[in-house]
């Protein structure tokens, strides 16, 4: 394993002026391996979105660096980011954020088009029990399986980073397990390294790896010898 | 791997359609007609000009006074001027010499009868008689002895000899030296000495023509003047759209948009003068694609002209005046127009000279580049192309910018799933073209099946349209790149760049910015501040902020279709305000114009007409000074100006008191066209002399007809050099029936005046209706269009508002009013803009014409062409409610679809 794939240094950042000036990141140090499953916990405010988007290349520091396998984002331009984004990242929401007039299918290849090498379309449908969904619209599914869709439109791409911004935000108990089981899945069967934001405590037990935020700093940096398969989380 | 969100673009389509209906509609509409405007166009001018060959089109005519002999044909096809001033001197020597002759005769008889008389009495004193009776008898008695023997010798004196050499050279120096001051007056006048002139060798053809009363009715009343032409024609040919030429005697073929007009057809019979014809074929002369009876008409006449086609022998039992007309053809072709107006001026130097020697008369004279009648159908059919692709563009141009509009609302919408695909690593390069793919599609499908229909239905009706107005030669549609690149390239540019602009702009943004649905470039830091008015009307006026730049777009669409509807309610209003007023425009009933003041015995014409009042006339040309954008049919160049001597205490026309001191007054046409005030100074000059005049405003006569300008009798003779008996017509009440009418040139009524509103009534009325109604629905579906947009973008508020309890009657009245009354706002506005801007136009447009015509809109059309547009938006604010009802209630507890 990589041991530095993912290298967070002093990273500051902050919104507004003058009075009204907000540290939202105020110098975080941390270090992401490749395939680790890495959750990122925090209360509201605590600044942990604004980490998933700089690392995920669309939001940009005040100070430090974000590097992924020895490549910092800030000597990237647009042009490169947006390469960076293609091949290496997948996105999963709260909001699921699916293309209202494309199906279930057609949603997944809207990933599976951005990559050089990815997943077969109908496997990813299979491993994510969206088989006998797939021509439906995602009007026509529920949220639960909405995001299973957003998983898969995510996981097509085979990207080296999963980013899960709340997943579970807008699910219920039992269809949360179940989503955070298929992200578990995707990690151990490709080896996708994932960051998840989360303000959900329980959740850190099934990552090998807890990053506990508050006021813009880690608070705690902690890694897990054991692991709990999502399936038997409880809260 | 394709690009899986092009699978989007069919069902946005579909899921879209009646919007992307409208638009296509639209498109192909306005495509389709300008494609088929442009196809049948070019098949027409490719078939005038095909026909300008075939049939022997002149390069010009003239109209002599009399027939011309060979002798003077021949040395005028030579291009070259006659020596008019050896010619003069020949001709003045040759008179003076009969002159002096007869004076040398006369006294020498006078010296030697004399001489004798003289001998005779002083014999008779040497001898002592007185008686003067015996005296006179002796004389008499020896003159006429010796008078032949005393004239003999009186010749052959010296003294004798020397005086007639002198009187005959001092006669001739007179001869040169008055031809020489005359002489260098005409080269003046005519620019005779022109260094730069060079003969233009031309073929001459004589064509003949007379002008008959035609009756088509067979109700013993004249309904038209026929201009009627031999069969055997060589130049100036007509070609056939149905039947064929006279054979016999009681044949002919008339004028096809005539006939079509006046309901006549083959087989009829109609009756020119006191001869009845049997009618055998429908025409269209090349030199009369419209029919112009005179150059200087301001409209065609397709009712009251006809040309027609007899057999020579036919030809020479008609009755009225033969116009001795002669058409010529360049023997080298001028290139172009300027080449053309060169190779006419020396050619009309060539005509003036010649025709003073061979002491004939010129009555006429027209290069065809500057004719009417061949060239006002073609310039025609190009100036409307080019205005009705201008308007094509326009709404094209309305058209992308509700597209972008919409895209742009789109964009909004649909900023959750951008952000995320641009997170994903879509580059703005690959959305850009996502979301330009519909405007690109529905352009192409617009443009594709608008070029489609504009080479098969629209064609049809495009040459129809004209062909009921002109009388073209047959022509078949044939490929047209002007048209391919006007309809399709330019409306695509134009969609593609206003899209791209605006869909550019757009996706600016960062991915973030998107996934916070945080779109807004400049953020209000504080909301507008309303008055404490009711709850309602804050919600109101906070959705009218909302949709501004919708409302942007709007008002160029509402001004865009009040122009046209100005247009459509305008032109008829015009022509009905100007036939309602054309009495107004008759000096008198009766007008006529004489060919000559005196009859062929030298006598003054006059009448026992009662009303009958002399008037003077002369034409003379007032400088536009402005370039012209259509070109030839004496539009381009100046405006021919019709100058009245008025005779004193007129009970026709009343001047102003200094009239009589010279004073100059304008008609009001002529002062509303040029903008001229009293006390304003202008010069009009000949068309064929170099001879300006110069006036200066004294005031105005109320008279719309013309462009005319009015003189005191006496100062028209004076400023003229006229003779007091000189004048050129009547103007009368009643009709003038005691003067031969081949002294008459032409009587104007005030069937004449109406004939220009007429024939633009025919052209025109039917096809303003259904202009009229097709605006009606243009501005629905222009409003229908923003309007759509104003809802989608409100349907979570709306659907939030139906939870809270509001009635679907509310909700109405809070998106809709809004938009109620910016357009009713806008309607207004965009009335007076449109109205002042088809001021505008038209006057742009008489400034390209001779004549004037005042654009009038009565206050009910003007009413009305709110109203159409207020009614359009009623259908639109209906379905938005219907729109409104439908929203369903879970939009707004719905994040996604």
């Amino acid at each position: 394993m990589n041991e530095e794939f993912l290298v967070i240094k002093d990273l500051k950042k902050s919104f507004g002026k003058g009075e009204a000036k907000q540290d939202v990141l105020r110098g975080m140090d941390f270090t992401v391996k490749k395939g680790e499953f890495c959750v990122l916990l925090g209360p509201s405010g605590s600044g942990k979105s604004t980490l998933l988007n700089i690392i995920g290349g669309i939001d940009t520091p005040d100070e430090g660096f974000v590097s992924i396998n020895g490549d910092k984002l800030e000597d990237m331009d647009e042009k490169q980011l947006t390469v960076y984004r293609r091949k290496h990242l997948g996105y999963v929401f709260q909001m699921y954020n699916l293309i209202p007039n494309l199906n279930v299918k057609e949603n997944i290849e809207v990933g599976a088009y951005l990559s050089d090498h990815p997943l077969d379309v109908e496997e990813v449908l299979t491993t994510l029990g969206l088989q006998e969904h797939k021509y439906k619209y995602p009007n026509q599914l529920s949220g639960g399986q909405q995001q299973r869709v957003s998983i898969g439109r995510a996981v097509v791409k085979n990207p080296d980073i999963l980013m899960c911004d709340e997943p579970t935000g807008a699910l219920d108990y039992k269809t949360s397990k179940e989503i955070l089981s298929l992200i578990e899945d995707c990690n151990k069967k490709f080896n996708t390294t994932v960051i998840m934001v989360t303000h959900n405590e329980a959740i850190k037990y099934m990552a090998d790896h807890v990053i506990k935020l508050r006021d813009g700093i880690v608070r705690h940096n902690d890694i897990n010898e054991k692991t709990i398969p999502a399936a038997d989380l409880e809260w | 791997m394709r690009n899986p969100l092009i699978k989007r673009v069919p069902r946005e389509l579909k899921s879209d359609w009646h919007k992307y209906l409208v638009i296509i509609i639209f498109m192909v509409i306005m495509i389709g007609l300008i494609s088929g405007m442009y196809v049948g166009h070019d098949g027409m001018i490719a078939a005038i000009d095909e026909s300008r060959e075939s049939l022997n089109l002149e390069d010009g005519s003239f109209e002599l006074s009399k027939p011309a002999s060979s002798e003077f044909l021949n040395d005028l096809s030579t291009g070259q001027k006659a020596d008019v001033r050896s010619y003069y001197i020949d001709k003045g020597t040759k008179e003076a010499d009969e002159r002096v002759a007869e004076e040398i005769e006369k006294r020498l008889r006078e010296e030697v009868t004399k001489a004798i008389e003289d001998g005779v009495r002083a014999q008779c004193e040497a001898y002592g008689i007185t008686d003067e009776a015996t005296v006179k008898e002796q004389t008499d008695k020896a003159v006429k002895e010796n008078f032949e023997n005393a004239i003999r010798e009186a010749r052959e004196t010296e003294e004798f000899k020397k005086a007639s050499e002198d009187a005959y050279k001092e006669a001739h120096e007179t001869v040169v030296k008055t031809v020489d001051e005359e002489w260098g007056e005409a080269v003046e006048r005519y620019n005779l000495n022109d260094e730069s002139f060079s003969p233009v060798a031309v073929s001459i053809t004589s064509n003949y023509f007379r002008d008959e009363a035609e009756d088509y009715d067979l109700d013993g009343k004249e309904d038209a003047t026929v201009r009627v032409f031999k069969s055997d024609s060589k130049i100036d040919m007509a070609s056939f759209n149905k039947g064929r030429a006279p054979e016999s005697p009681d044949e002919i073929a008339i004028d096809r948009m005539h006939a079509d007009n006046v309901g006549v057809e083959i087989g009829d019979t109609i009756r020119l003068g006191e001869k009845e014809f049997r009618v055998v074929g429908l025409l269209s002369y090349i030199n009369y694609l419209t029919l112009h009876q005179s150059n200087t008409d301001l409209m065609f006449d397709a009712f009251g002209f006809d040309t027609a086609m007899v057999t020579p022998e036919a030809f020479d039992t008609l009755t009225s005046r033969i116009h001795y007309s002669y058409a010529y053809k360049y023997a080298v072709k001028p290139a172009d127009k300027i080449e053309a107006a060169d190779a006419s001026n020396s050619f009309l130097k060539a005509l003036i000279t010649q025709t003073l020697v061979y002491d004939n008369e010129i009555k006429d004279y027209l290069p065809e580049y500057l004719r009417q009648a061949s060239n006002f159908a073609r310039s025609d059919i190009e100036g409307d192309t080019t205005g009705a692709s201008i308007l094509c563009y326009i709404l094209i141009g309305v058209i992308a910018f509700i597209f972008a509009i919409t895209i742009s609302n789109t964009i909004d919408k649909e900023a959750l799933v951008i952000g995320t695909l641009r997170a994903s690593g879509y580059s703005k390069r690959e959305l850009i073209v996502h979301y330009m793919t519909m405007p690109v599609i529905v352009t192409l499908l617009g443009a594709t099946i608008g070029n489609a229909l504009g080479y098969t239905a629209f064609e049809r009706l495009a040459v129809s349209l004209y062909y009921d107005s002109y009388s073209l030669p047959e022509c078949s549609p044939v490929w047209s790149t002007a048209a391919l690149i006007k309809t399709t390239l330019i409306p695509l540019v134009l969609m593609f760049f206003i899209n791209l602009a605006v869909i550019m702009k757009k996706l600016q943004l960062s991915p973030l910015r998107f996934l916070r649905h945080d779109l807004k470039r400049t953020k209000r830091t504080k909301a507008r501040r309303i008055p404490a008015w009711s709850f309602l009307k804050r919600f109101r006026l906070r959705i009218l902020f909302q949709n501004m730049p919708n409302y942007a777009v709007l008002i160029f669409g509402v001004i865009f279709v009040e122009l046209m509807l100005c247009f459509a309610f305008g032109l008829p209003d015009s022509l009905d305000h100007y036939a309602e007023t054309a009495e107004d425009m008759m000096f008198a009933p009766y007008q006529y114009m004489l060919m000559d003041n005196k009859d062929d015995d030298g006598n003054v014409i006059t009448t026992s007409e009662a009303t009958a009042e002399r008037f003077d006339v002369k034409t003379l040309l007032y400088p536009k000074g402005k370039s012209s954008f259509r070109e030839g049919m004496g539009s381009g160049g100046d405006e021919s100006v019709t100058v009245y001597g008025i005779s004193e205490g007129s009970s026709y026309i009343t001047l102003g008191e200094n009239a009589k001191d010279g004073g100059a007054f304008v008609s009001s046409a002529f002062a509303k066209k040029f903008g001229l005030k009293t006390g304003d100074k202008f010069e009009l000059h000949e068309e064929y002399e170099n001879k300006s005049y110069d006036f200066e405003v004294a005031g105005q006569v109320d008279y719309d007809g013309g462009i005319a300008l009015f003189l005191d009798e006496g100062s028209f003779k004076n400023v003229f050099n006229k003779k007091a008996d000189d004048f050129s017509g009547f103007f009368s009440r009643n009709e003038i029936t005691d003067i031969d009418e081949q002294m008459i040139a032409t009587v104007i009524t005030k069937d004449d005046v109406l004939k220009v509103t007429n024939q633009l009534n025919h052209s025109m009325g039917g096809l303003m209706d259904i202009f009229k109604y097709f605006l009606i629905v243009l501005a629905a579906a222009l409003i229908y269009l923003l309007a759509k947009i104003i809802i989608e973008k409100n349907e979570k508020s709306i659907s939030m508002t139906k939870i809270l309890g509001f009635s679907n009657g509310e909700i109405g009245s809070l998106y809709i009013i809004p938009t109620a009354a910016i357009v009713v706002l806008f309607s207004l506005i965009a009335f007076v803009a449109g109205y002042f801007l088809m001021m505008w136009i038209f006057k742009i447009f008489m400034m390209q014409m001779d004549g004037y015509f005042a654009f009038f809109m009565s206050p009910g059309s003007m009413v009305l062409s709110v109203l159409y547009l207020l009614i359009g938006y009623v259908f639109v604010s209906i379905v938005d409610f219907i729109r409104i009802k439908k929203i369903p209630l879970d939009v707004a507890l719905k994040d996604m679809e």
